[in-house]
């Protein structure tokens, strides 16, 4: 079920140039028609209707697919990236290496993840790359804890000691033996982060930090908020939907796939 | 046929070495830490002060029951953690061991410079911590191990080939489909073929995958093997197979083997010479037939009569009573008094064992407030009241208080709300002579005497 959502949302992210006709000069901002602000669904050529600024619903929940894709695929590369190397030296190397890093790794973790997040991409402005760096530099440590434990995990097992005794460097037991086997978890976690980023990105471009006027659904709830109480219901709900969709899909897959690949996991 | 070849690819140094490995005065003691600050509050001592050799060709049995630190020895050897203290030597002659128990046989203090150099060049061409890095790789190529578990010492990520192919890459022996080769032999000479190639670990049943695990430990070519019960997770008719696997491959390949085992009948099996331990320390050794024949330890006697293949196997449960001691606080004088059948006034009663000995009985501990310990042997008990403090030493004078116990007492006396107990302080048992070639730790053959007197001097 979920994968289905996944498989069409994403579809939709990566043939948005085909599906629609792309914005000039830049395809990620709404498409603006000042003839037709406020239209509801069903009018001719704005199928699900427009904004107050006269921007397509159905562009925005589109192209929209495509920032929420762009986002989540790059925090979550940038931050599995980051944190498995953090975590690798702290769980590897061990001794004092590890009692700093877990140190900082604790101070980003005790702050809630949302309001880091929004400091962050307060103080850097307004843009969906701040938002990204912003979610990004909340995020690593997870995956930095996460690897930690993983490999102090799997260290200890006895086949890592059998490549020690026919003599296999560090290095090479770090890379066949110890990281490969600490990588489930960290599957699973990423796949229910990419949920996350989007709803965290949504919320924060919801409140004003990405460029005015871009393709997101964040973007498109903000905009259409000012109507609703005027019977506009259809801006805010329809990318509203989006999100909820986007964050129910991954977590649905994200569950699942622990579900099977680490029945140990449970409940963490 | 080449990796079956049986000659050894070892360098000369190895024809003189008539011992593969010499275990000297090794200790590891694991820290015990608690709290949140991580302190350490003690120490495990899971081994505690081992010497033995291990000849070449032949197969060393090493028993005893669980945790008394078989694995940990086993991992030491093998070069997987360092000792605490002590060390372990690779390829030593006759002469060269000999003058090496000669050099140790000296306090540090007393050595002279020359022999403090003579020492240091023999740790540097044969203990194992201590060698250079290519002697270092020649030691690594030369002692492998053979785990228990053999699921859990094959990665479960990689398959059948990578596994046996890995030492064989790693030092450069083979690749292309040379490599292929040797690997299709090696499983060969395992029992298994080339269908087995590409295949994952979880495929396999579990003597397969032993098999598995011995391929690769011999893959190249080592000397020695550590074989930390290889067997004891397998089912009776798979184990029999695996024991003539490795019986075969010791004979084609001249190889010598440290056997870890709990299990008395398969070490007989398999070993030409015995060491059983008893809570990190060597209760005694000698040639297996020796041993079965003529144990002289009441441990080993009582472990051979736990063996159900022995006659009269099931007395034993009721001779080998209590259970295995802390090994973080071993006891004193024969670390074996607390269990042994045949004790002795001698064998080192202690404070701990008088108020265990109280502690079995219904109301002997009641009202104990406080301890002031001066030493394992001596102690001042505070009870809530004079009531109580009487039961404590009535508890100690009752019939049931072992014999032996009682008679060790060189004082039990109440004053007012105290008790005071007190023995007489012992030192070690240690090994000695017991026969030809048969070491014991047991004071009922040895002659020694590990009361005041020893201490005295
Ligand atoms: N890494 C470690 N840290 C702390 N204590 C340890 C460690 N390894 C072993 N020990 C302790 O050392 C003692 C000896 O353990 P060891 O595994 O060597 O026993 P064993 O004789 O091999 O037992 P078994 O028959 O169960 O395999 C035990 O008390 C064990 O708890
Ligand atoms: S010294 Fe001998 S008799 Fe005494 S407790 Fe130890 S094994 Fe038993
Ligand atoms: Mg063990």
């Amino acid at each position: 079920m979920g994968l289905i959502i996944i498989v069409a949302l994403v579809g939709m992210a990566l043939l948005a140039p085909v599906l629609t006709v792309p914005n000039t000069p830049d395809p990620a901002q709404m498409p603006r028609d000042w003839g037709a602000l406020n239209e509801p669904p069903g009018t001719p050529g704005h199928p699900l209707g427009t904004t107050t600024s006269g921007g397509d619903v159905l562009y925005g929940l589109i192209w929209g697919a495509r920032t929420s894709l762009k986002l989540s695929v790059i925090v979550v590369s940038i931050t599995v990236i980051i944190g498995t190397i953090i975590g690798s030296l702290a769980g590897f190397l061990g001794g004092r290496i590890d009692t700093v890093l877990m140190r900082i790794v604790d101070v980003f973790l005790s702050i809630p993840e949302l309001i880091f997040a929004l400091a962050i991409a307060a103080v850097l402005g307004p843009s969906l790359r701040n938002i990204i760096l912003a979610i990004a530099a909340v995020f690593w440590v997870k995956y930095a804890r996460l690897i930690r434990g993983q490999i102090i995990h799997v260290k200890q097992n006895e086949y890592v000691d059998a490549a020690r005794v026919i003599g296999d460097s560090r290095l090479r037991i770090y890379l066949k033996d110890i990281l490969p086997n600490s990588m489930t978890p960290l599957v699973v976690q990423a796949t229910l982060d990419m949920g996350h980023v989007v709803l965290i990105g949504a919320t924060l471009s919801f409140i004003g930090l990405a460029e005015a006027g871009l393709a997101e659904w964040g973007v498109l709830v903000s905009e259409g908020q000012t109507g609703i109480s005027a019977g506009r219901w259809w801006v805010s709900l329809f990318a509203g939907g989006m999100i909820f969709l986007w964050s129910l899909a991954f977590n649905l897959v994200g569950d699942a796939m622990r579900d099977v690949l680490d029945p140990r996991m449970e409940g963490r | 046929m080449t990796a079956l070849g049986v000659t050894s690819t070892a360098g000369p140094s190895s024809q003189v070495a008539d011992y593969v490995i010499s275990v000297r005065g090794v200790r590891k003691h694991f820290p015990i830490k608690e709290g949140v600050l991580q302190r350490v509050t003690g120490h495990v001592r899971a081994v505690d002060d081992v010497s033995f050799d291990v000849p070449r060709g032949k197969t060393v049995g090493l028993v005893g029951e669980s945790g008394c630190g078989k694995s940990t020895l086993g991992r030491v050897i093998s070069g997987l953690t360092d000792a605490t203290e002590g060390g372990v030597y690779f390829r030593l002659s006759h002469a060269a061991k000999d003058r090496l128990d000669e050099l140790l046989a000296i306090p540090e203090a007393e050595r002279s410079a020359a022999e403090g150099r003579e020492l240091a060049e023999i740790d540097r061409a044969h203990r194992i911590d201590a060698l250079g890095k290519d002697r270092w790789r020649e030691y690594r190529r030369n002692c492998q191990v053979v785990f228990q578990d053999a699921f859990a010492s094959l990665n479960p990520r990689h398959l059948v080939k990578d596994i046996i192919g890995r030492p064989l890459r790693i030092h450069h022996e083979a690749s292309g489909t040379q490599l292929t080769e040797r690997i299709v032999d090696l499983l060969e000479s395992v029992g298994l073929g080339s269908q087995h190639l590409y295949r994952f670990p979880h495929q396999f049943s579990g003597g397969q995958r032993q098999r598995i695990s011995i391929a690769r430990a011999v893959a190249l070519d080592p000397e020695f093997i550590v074989l930390d019960e290889p067997t004891s997770a397998l089912d009776v008719s798979v184990q029999a197979q695996i024991l003539n696997l490795l019986h075969d491959l010791q004979e084609q390949r001249g190889l010598t083997y440290l056997f870890i085992s709990h299990d008395l009948n398969v070490v007989e099996h398999m070993s030409d010479r015995i060491i059983v331990m008893y809570l990190g320390q060597i209760a005694e050794t000698g040639p297996s037939e020796q041993i079965f024949a003529a144990a002289r330890h009441p441990y080993t006697e009582a472990l051979l009569e736990a063996n159900p293949a022995v006659e009269g196997g099931a007395r034993a449960v009721t001779r080998l009573k209590g259970s295995v001691p802390d090994p973080a606080r071993p006891p004193q004088g024969c670390r074996f008094h607390t269990r042994c059948p045949v004790v002795t006034s001698q064998c080192g009663w202690e404070v701990d064992d008088a108020v265990t000995e109280a502690e079995l009985r219904d109301s002997g501990l009641d009202g104990l407030s406080g301890v002031s310990r001066q030493s394992a042997f001596s102690a001042d008990l505070t009870f809530e009241t004079e009531a109580q403090a009487a039961a404590f030493v009535a508890q100690l004078q009752a019939q049931e208080t072992p014999e032996p116990l009682a008679a060790a007492l060189t004082e039990l006396r109440q004053t007012g709300t105290d008790v005071s107990v007190r023995f007489q302080p012992v030192v070690p048992v240690r090994l000695e002579r017991v026969g030809p070639d048969q070491l014991s730790a047991c004071l009922l053959h040895t002659g020694q005497q590990p009361a005041a007197e020893a201490v005295a001097r």
